[in-house]
């Protein structure tokens, strides 16, 4: 099986949550960095396509990481799109892993739908002072 | 006023064939427009189309989804056309969805929303997909004024911004009348998808725009991979009436048929060979394009009956080598076998070709066929089509030589079912004679409108050469019913007569 692009999306994924696990470290915060990815993409995917259409999206992607990291059981998606719960997981190495599993699901999800070009632009418009490192998303990391 | 006092329109072109001449040369800058149509008819292809073809990263587009499709699954779907560009939507393009802003306030905080994007973003183009729904939202509401007021600030704002607007809207016909969107509305481009038997016939009318004039009427129109492509029933030549003043004669290929026509076809004339199954209307349309190839001349058969490689190999029975100039791109067999089809886009397709290789003789091959491919909705029209397809190859300067099968009547001579006859310019009646207890082949020159020809009937075969005309048929009376009898037997039974002329 080719996994070039799946790891591609993990990578990606991953370059967000160290995104804002740096910024929150610079600026003293405590916001957890999935959380903080999240409502980054939320903000951006909802005037794209609706809090609603965000926010389906997400329970997708959080359903699939549950049924990765059964600690997650508690996390929610409200209606508005935010997430819920994920702050207050018990279990930290999980929820460590489930953030960069969580944000690799929504991604893939969007890839699936709109395609990779489309994928990205979006994300840059939800970090658009970042240089998103973006050559290995497009082109698919060799497995 | 004087002519250069006045404001000029500056027209955006849409980014789809043959609609910049419907429009009337392009979209008018700054102008408030509907896409109206059933579900599924294209309006978001259009609008997607006309977006990409003119969003800038100077004057950006602004799309805004309401309540419609949704913006994830619409660009899921229309990345599948050639036009689109994902390129541009880094830079260019920006979708809005507004839909909760819809469900939750009133119009006017919708007005604010895309009045602050606009301000914000200073687009060329708006788009609200679907504004049906927004209009829903207001009758729901039971404010009709409300409706109006919104549709009004709308169109004020985005003029005021410069922005070219398109509401794309599911509406039916009946909904035209008193309709307050429609009334502000500077254009209104109405889609149609209509099944016609087993056919789906797409056509598009510009019921209204303001400031410039369009093509009145119903346009064919296709959905490809490359988007919407339309076919102007004007085909292009708006304007442009004056026949070709070549008119030199054309050689058939056949001499003694040169003769009879007074010398060849006309240049820019339209022939009909009118004559019953097997009497050969195809080897001389066949003659015919080898002729014109011969003396350098490019040409196009349209077939619908047979496909191009078995035409070709026809031809070569006879001796004529059509694979060549094939391959040489001097002749262009084009195969018309969809459905359906409709004429516009049979003659758009020939015209291509012949604006292309600077053709000048075509082949139709036959009316039948091309008939039978149409949509059974285009049939209905099948003689004005022809009229217009006729007109518009001929003034372009393009010999247009067509085939038609006619049922043999023993009573008369039947030129065509589709009474056409006088759209043509001349006409070759082939048909079948019984004489002396064997079918033989005669023809006649029923009609050359340039001149004078031959009244003659000659008896004619068709031999691996092709034509081989033969003597004028003498001594037969009745020979275009097809079942003659000898001139002498009159003269006999007018001898038994008295006081009957004897005929010489």
């Amino acid at each position: 099986m080719n996994t070039g692009p799946l790891m591609a999306i993990q990578d990606l994924a991953r370059q967000l949550l160290a995104l804002e696990a740096a910024r929150a470290e610079s600026s003293d915060g405590h916001v957890d960095e999935t959380v903080c990815v999240c409502e980054k993409l939320r903000v951006t995917l909802s005037k794209f396509m609706g809090i609603a259409g965000f926010a389906s999206l997400l329970s997708w992607a959080l359903a699939r990481t549950k049924a990765q990291i059964p600690s997650l059981s508690g996390v929610k998606v409200r209606t508005d799109g935010t997430l819920e719960g994920f702050d207050r997981v018990q279990d930290k190495p999980a929820a460590g892993k489930a953030g960069a599993v969580l944000v690799s699901h929504l991604l893939g999800l969007l890839v699936t739908l709109v395609g990779k070009p489309l994928t990205l632009r979006l994300v840059r418009d939800a970090w658009p002072d970042t240089d998103i490192n973006s050559m290995d998303f497009l082109n698919g990391v060799k497995s | 006023m004087s002519r250069q006092d006045k404001v000029i329109i500056r027209k955006i072109p849409t980014g789809v064939p043959g609609l910049d001449e419907i429009l009337g040369g392009g979209l008018p800058e700054f102008s408030f427009n509907i896409i109206a149509g059933a579900p599924g008819c294209g309006k978001t292809t259009l609008a997607h189309q006309i977006i990409f073809a003119n969003a800038t990263p100077e004057r950006p587009v602004l799309y805004f989804t309401v309540l419609g499709e949704p913006a994830l699954k619409m660009l899921r779907y229309q990345q599948q056309f050639e036009f689109f560009d994902p390129d541009k939507l880094e830079t260019c393009i920006r979708f809005i969805n507004l839909s909760q802003l819809v469900l939750e306030n009133n119009l006017n905080a919708v007005l604010e929303a895309i009045v602050k994007e606009v301000e914000a973003v200073n687009p060329g183009i708006v788009v609200v997909d679907s504004f049906r729904t927004v209009v829903r939202k207001a009758k729901a509401g039971g404010d009709e004024m409300e409706l109006q007021g919104f549709v009004q600030g709308l169109a004020l704002h985005l003029t005021s911004w410069q922005a070219t607007t398109f509401l794309l809207g599911e509406y039916v016909e009946g909904e035209l009348r008193d309709n307050p969107v429609f009334t502000v509305a500077d254009g209104l481009f109405w889609l149609y998808q209509q099944v016609e038997r087993n056919s789906i016939v797409r056509k598009l009318q510009i019921v209204k725009l303001r400031g410039q004039a369009c093509v009145p009427g119903l346009h064919t129109f296709r959905i490809t991979q490359a988007g919407l492509q339309t076919f102007p029933r004007t085909f292009g030549l708006t304007g442009r009436t004056a026949k070709t003043s070549d008119r030199r004669r054309l050689s058939c290929g056949i001499v003694e048929l040169d003769a009879m026509m007074g010398g060849g076809i006309p240049a820019g004339d339209s022939v009909l060979v009118a004559g019953p199954s097997g009497t050969g209307k195809s080897v001389f349309a066949t003659q015919f394009i080898a002729e014109g190839l011969r003396t350098g001349e490019s040409a196009i058969v349209a077939v619908f009956e047979e496909r191009p490689q078995e035409y070709a190999q026809r031809a070569s029975t006879f001796g004529l080598d059509l694979e060549t100039p094939q391959r040489e791109g001097k002749l262009h067999i084009l195969y018309l076998r969809p459905l359906d089809l409709s004429v516009d886009e049979t003659v758009r397709e020939i015209l291509d070709v012949v604006e292309k290789e600077n053709v000048k003789r075509v082949v139709i091959d036959s009316l039948a066929g091309f008939e039978m491919a149409l949509s059974p909705g285009f049939r209905t029209d099948f003689r004005e089509s022809l009229y217009r397809m006729i007109g518009t190859l001929t003034r372009k300067g393009v010999t247009i030589l067509s085939t038609v099968e006619v049922t043999e009547s023993f009573t008369d001579l039947p030129i065509s079912g589709y009474s056409i006859s006088f759209l043509c310019d001349d006409i070759l009646r082939l048909r079948y004679v019984e004489i002396d207890g064997r079918l033989r082949k005669m023809l006649v020159v029923v009609k050359m409108r340039g001149g004078e020809h031959s009244k003659d009937i000659r008896e004619y075969e068709i031999t691996p050469k092709g034509f081989v005309i033969g003597d004028r048929l003498t001594g037969y009376r009745g020979l275009i019913t097809g079942v003659p009898g000898p001139w002498n037997t009159i003269v006999e039974k007018n001898k038994e007569i008295p006081g009957k002329t004897e005929i010489k």
